[in-house]
């Protein structure tokens, strides 16, 4: 699903973010990225959504290398992939429905398809009768529920989760990792990353551990290590 | 390959209704910044209404008093009715003229009485007998442009006339190179007015576009993302910008047309006699001049100022 081959980013060509990194990520896997805060973690995700571009190295998704990418087709390559973040980010002044809706509109599919859809996966993240609420009238589990429909809503083969619970109570992060699970369970595949030791811990699955840009360690059955 | 085309007209028609809609959205949603951003060209409108009116009141005003100018030359009292009557065909032969009246001494007493009421008047006239007349002939003269009036009291005062011609000219002469000057010194400074009144309008649209969609940034960034293309980010935005145009005139127009009519008799009372403001008029004869071209070229600078300011968060 995702091959990383030497990848190296510096910013301002002082600080080395992540040091000839080199990662295989199977299809169906569910694996967590787990570091101190300036091990590359974020840094790692940026180059995966093609936020920033590396400085060497090959990023290959789904059999399309994407350091090549052209501007134009960053969006075509973010349609394929979903993503969720620490901050959630709705777009504030959208309903849950029409966050959800956005990504499916963004890639230009009818709107009876997208109103089917919608309602599945929003009832799917346990969110059903609160479709017409806005992102500010949800609490921070409720928004990251929204956050996982709408980077499902177009069915990606892969799901990036940056420090998803980091925002969240204990109550909260179990059901949103849980609702993780499910999806993995699903066939998506889902790089999680987090510095939360006690959900790493609960998923008994691979984990990559990361410190000063490089990997220090990859278990199958990993545990939180730092 | 019908099929393959008409699912392109298809995506083209549901993309451009969604821009439409999520423009619609951004403007109502994002009400109070809107009502700001529409506040804010609704000043820029609202001034160079403003100074389209004043313009309009000035070149009425020019016009009015340039109209009301002619030129009054005394002929000698002991000059005869034929030589009188040659030399109105001579000065009506010049190109310049437009009209020459003769006004006849009965006529030019009668005016004079006219126009002065006073006792002295009466006691200095009362010296002549009732079949007695101080006036003589006199010659109105009026030009078809106010520039004009050089060439004609210079034709007037050549020396071969100088045995019909009693009075001197010089006086209007002076009035008419004054008011020449004033002209041009106002039609001039207006458009410097007129110039630094739409520079100050463009830095105001342009910051008001930048700071709207400096506060919407991070919903931009979040669009992109998520995945959507830089068009499909932009357009709504761009579209919303137009909007903002469209509500800011539609608002100077609800505005102006009672307001003129309020204005207007004021402007008669002000402006008594032959000079004719009409405000209400020029509003409702110039209303594509007025407002929609001040839309059109606000919307068009709105958009420009959309797309130049939201390029830089569409880098994500």
């Amino acid at each position: 699903m995702i091959k990383l081959i030497d990848l190296s980013k510096s910013y301002n060509k002082k600080v080395e973010a992540l040091k000839n990194i080199s990662l295989h990520i199977k299809p169906g896997e569910f694996v967590s990225i787990v570091g101190q805060s300036g091990s590359g973690k974020s840094t790692l995700v940026k180059l995966i959504i093609a936020e920033e571009k590396p400085d060497n190295g090959k990023i290959i998704i789904g059999g399309w290398d994407i350091i090549g990418i052209k501007d134009r087709e960053i969006p075509t390559l973010r349609r394929q992939l979903g993503v969720i973040f620490q901050d959630f980010k709705l777009l504030p002044k959208k309903t849950v429905f029409e966050n959800v809706a956005f990504a499916m509109e963004t890639c230009g599919f009818k709107s009876s398809e997208i109103a089917k859809t919608v309602l599945q996966i929003v009832s799917l993240v346990g969110l059903k009768g609160k479709e017409d609420r806005y992102p500010n009238q949800l609490s921070g589990g409720e928004q990251q529920r929204v956050a996982i429909a709408r980077s499902l809503v177009h069915k990606p083969k892969l799901l990036v989760a940056d420090e998803p619970t980091g925002n969240l109570d204990s109550i909260n992060t179990r059901e949103i990792i849980d609702l993780l699970k499910k999806i993995n369970n699903m066939g998506t595949t889902i790089v999680l990353v987090t510095h939360n030791k006690d959900v790493v811990n609960s998923l008994h699955g691979r984990v990559i551990t990361l410190d000063n840009g490089q990997v220090i360690s990859d278990q199958s059955q990993g545990r939180y290590l730092l | 390959m019908i099929n393959h085309r008409e699912g392109i007209y298809y995506k083209i028609m549901i993309n451009l209704f969604r821009i439409f809609k999520f423009a619609l959205q951004g403007f109502f949603r994002n009400f109070w910044l809107s009502v700001v951003t529409i506040t804010m060209m609704l000043m820029a409108v609202l001034s160079v209404t403003l100074l389209m009116s004043m313009d309009y009141i000035k070149e009425t005003t020019i016009e009015s008093v340039e109209r009301q100018i002619d030129i009054l030359v005394e002929i000698k009292p002991n000059a005869n009715r034929e030589d009188i009557e040659n030399f109105v065909l001579e000065i009506d032969d010049l190109e310049e003229v437009d009209q020459v009246v003769i006004i006849t001494p009965e006529k030019n007493r009668e005016i004079f009485l006219k126009n002065n009421t006073g006792e002295k008047v009466k006691e200095v006239l009362s010296v002549y007998n009732e079949d007695e007349n101080p006036f003589s002939y006199s010659l109105n003269i009026k030009a078809y442009k106010f520039s004009q009036y050089d060439n004609i009291i210079n034709f007037v005062n050549q020396e071969k006339y100088s045995n019909l011609v009693e009075a001197s000219d010089l006086d209007t002469h002076e009035i008419i190179g004054k008011i020449n000057s004033i002209a041009n010194f106002l039609n001039k400074y207006s458009w410097y007015i007129t110039g630094i009144f739409l520079l100050i309008s463009i830095v105001v649209i342009f910051n008001t576009i930048r700071i709207s969609i400096y506060t919407r940034r991070d919903e931009i960034m979040i669009m992109k993302l998520v995945g959507a293309g830089n068009s499909f980010v932009r357009l709504p935005f761009v579209l919303e910008s137009v909007f903002y145009a469209l509500a800011a005139v539609l608002i100077v127009i609800a505005i102006s047309y009672p307001l003129v009519n309020f204005i207007q008799p004021s402007l008669n009372n002000y402006f008594q006699g032959d000079q004719v403001i009409d405000l209400v008029g020029y509003f409702r004869n110039n209303f594509v001049g007025i407002f929609v071209y001040q839309f059109v070229i606000l919307a068009f600078l709105n958009m420009i100022s959309t797309t130049l300011a939201i390029k830089r968060y569409l880098q994500v």
